[in-house]
């Protein structure tokens, strides 16, 4: 080490020690200010009242100023002393704030948590998911972003994501899931549309039409579950328009060129219809690689309430297992 | 995107691809180095295994073997899906093992071969990335165990659910059989090099591979009546795979590994499937283009 790096050091020690110093005496003051009685503020703060006295000392000749009037018998706070109050205060609750952090650092449970929704899932749900998360953990920062199931697969196993909400089918080895919710999404036409006559559609009323979906790449499971089912109740699409967006959806809907599948929206112009019978089941979850972390955990269990509350999603417990027809080319170990 | 990712995304797999000349070396690849689940694909090293063997004298190929209905394993093809007892050659039962990747036929070449001989064999040939975990009985046991079921009807009905694949060993490669598509193509340019074995022996396996019945995954890709695809496929819940050889008529010859598992969690999977011809021909494509392109694609 060079003597200049010797005493940058040094310089760096005073000027840390200066700033712990400032600090403590302007708790000192603030002590002083809520008591107005020096021998209840030095009883308060766990010290004598001579070295107390010596401290504000200090810190008036310090700030060229005086922050008490000790001139009667009662202690008072200075015009200077009542303007310098809320900053000693928020610099004294700060500092803390800043020690608890890193007390919380060094035993690792601090915190930020990254998590991803998928771009359908609507506005106020994801509203309250991050209000409730908030409210709830005011110390976690959370960065949501949208993402799509393949997508959050990916994160997910790159550790790029901590918590995903994404929908079955999914399978990728060192993933967890929640519980698996349900939501039977109902279609959204055109005003003009004439199925709207109807308090319910089937699914083979809207036979011959076209049917917008999220991209396959994006949502594989969801994708060819939702054309399967469609195909089995004799819904076969004229043509699968592919919308990431919400926005892309509602427009293709609203221009007239197709219909699509989801929950109830408000949008002028377009009509909300259940599906009757309720033929499809979309399943979603949440999702996080290896064992859940306190936050990630605390996380999914909010993702899950909020899905059921404000979602309106259900809890049917597992899925319904699908019957598999067994085929030679497509056996174990085929 | 890259060619090739966006071929395995838009069928909603995850995709490892390794593609070389045989003849040249050079190459295209995907992941090429990373772990992948081998399932049935074992039964090449397994095939290797068993005509080194024979060269050593250990083992008759034309030996007759009887295998009894009891105990098999369970399987839809060749003497798996038999309800009586099956004599036959070993030779034979090896022909079953790759053209309908008969698990029965399989375990009844690797009693007598033993686990440790194939992966001694593996180790023998640098193929160090590669390793044989189980018999086919062996990897349906630990399937049931950690399924939580008895019997393979059952089990084949359980594993279209997440949460019950999320638990199965056999699709971590670290706990199953395992390999990389480069160990794989390295293996059979020693095949069709006739490195891996003798001459004789390596003519066998080519021949075994080149009668495989399957046409949906990396044949698919190449329909053209002047080349040969030879190949072993791999299947296991979500994961969908083949290694092989796509011979032209000039000559040219190709040794291709694509290892799949796909997001979805249903038991058929064209996608997946048609993925595989379309991602080797890509790259069996860009190994014969004129210029000397990226090594990967």
């Amino acid at each position: 080490m060079s003597n200049t790096d010797i005493k940058l050091n040094a310089i760096n020690v005073w000027i840390s020690s200066l700033l712990m110093d400032l600090v403590r005496h302007l708790r000192y003051f603030v002590v002083i200010a809520e008591e107005l009685h020096f021998g209840n503020a030095a009883a308060r703060l766990g010290m004598a009242q001579p070295p107390l006295s010596q401290r504000v000392k200090r810190l008036e000749d310090e700030l060229g100023v005086r922050l008490f009037d000790r001139s009667s018998r009662q202690v008072r706070l200075t015009d200077a002393g009542r303007l310098l109050l809320p900053e000693a205060r928020e610099i004294v609750a700060r500092t803390e704030r800043i020690r608890e952090l890193m007390a919380r650092a060094v035993r690792g449970d601090t915190a930020s948590l990254r998590a991803a929704v998928p771009p359908d899932l609507g506005a106020s749900v994801l509203a309250a998911l991050i209000a409730r998360f908030r409210a709830g953990h005011p110390d976690v920062r959370l960065t949501p972003t949208e993402m799509g199931t393949s997508d959050q697969v990916d994160a997910l196993l790159g550790g790029e994501l901590d918590l995903g909400v994404l929908r079955h089918p999914v399978a990728a080895a060192g993933l967890g899931f929640g519980p698996i919710l349900v939501q039977h999404p109902g279609v959204l036409l055109r005003e003009e549309d004439e199925l709207t006559t109807l308090a319910t559609v089937h699914l083979a009323d809207l036979a011959g039409r076209e049917l917008v979906l999220p991209p396959r790449a994006l949502e594989p499971g969801l994708h060819d579950e939702t054309l399967a089912g469609c195909r089995r109740h004799g819904f076969v699409p004229a043509e699968v328009r592919h919308a990431v967006h919400g926005q892309f959806m509602i427009g293709l809907v609203l221009a007239g060129t197709a219909v699509a599948l989801g929950h109830r929206t408000d949008v002028p112009g377009v009509v909300w219809r259940p599906l009757a019978g309720a033929p499809l089941a979309w399943r979603i979850s949440t999702a996080w690689r290896g064992e859940p972390s306190g936050h990630v955990a605390g996380f999914a269990d909010l993702t899950t309430r909020v899905l059921r509350e404000d979602a309106g999603m259900s809890d049917e417990g597992a899925p319904p297992r699908t019957w598999v027809a067994p085929r030679p080319a497509t056996g174990f170990l085929s | 995107m890259k060619q090739l990712e966006q071929i395995f995304r838009t069928a909603g797999v995850t995709g490892w691809l390794h593609a070389v000349d045989i003849d040249t070396g050079r190459e295209v690849g995907l992941g090429a180095d990373e772990p992948v689940v081998l399932a049935s694909v074992f039964k090449v090293p397994l095939l290797v295994a068993f005509y080194r063997q024979a060269e050593r004298g250990l083992i008759d190929p034309a030996e007759r073997v009887t295998v009894s209905p009891e105990g098999r394993p369970g399987g839809g093809t060749g003497v798996s899906a038999m309800l009586d007892e099956v004599t036959a050659s070993l030779r034979d039962l090896a022909y079953l093992t790759i053209s309908v990747s008969d698990n029965a036929s399989a375990d009844t070449l690797l009693a007598r071969v033993g686990l440790a001989e194939v992966n001694a064999a593996l180790a023998d040939l640098g193929l160090s990335r590669t390793w044989v975990e189980h018999s086919c009985a062996g990897l349906f046991t630990a399937m049931r165990e950690d399924a939580g079921v008895a019997d393979m009807a059952e089990l084949s009905q359980m594993t279209t659910d997440p949460g019950v694949l999320a638990r199965l060993r056999v699709l971590d490669p670290a706990r199953t059989s395992r390999s990389t598509c480069r160990d794989m193509t390295r293996l059979l340019g020693l095949i069709w090099r006739d490195e891996a074995a003798g001459p004789g022996s390596c003519a066998a396996v080519r021949r075994l591979m080149g009668l495989q019945v399957w046409p949906h995954r990396l044949a698919s890709g190449f329909p053209y009546d002047d080349v040969a695809v030879s190949g072993k496929t791999g299947t296991l819940p979500t994961i969908r795979n083949e290694v092989g050889v796509i011979e032209y008529p000039d000559g040219g010859r190709y040794a291709i590994a694509v290892f799949t598992r796909s997001i979805g969690t249903a038991q058929n999977q064209p996608r997946a499937d048609a993925a595989i011809g379309t991602a080797a021909r890509v790259a069996v494509d860009h190994l014969r283009a004129p210029f000397v392109g990226p090594d990967t694609i």
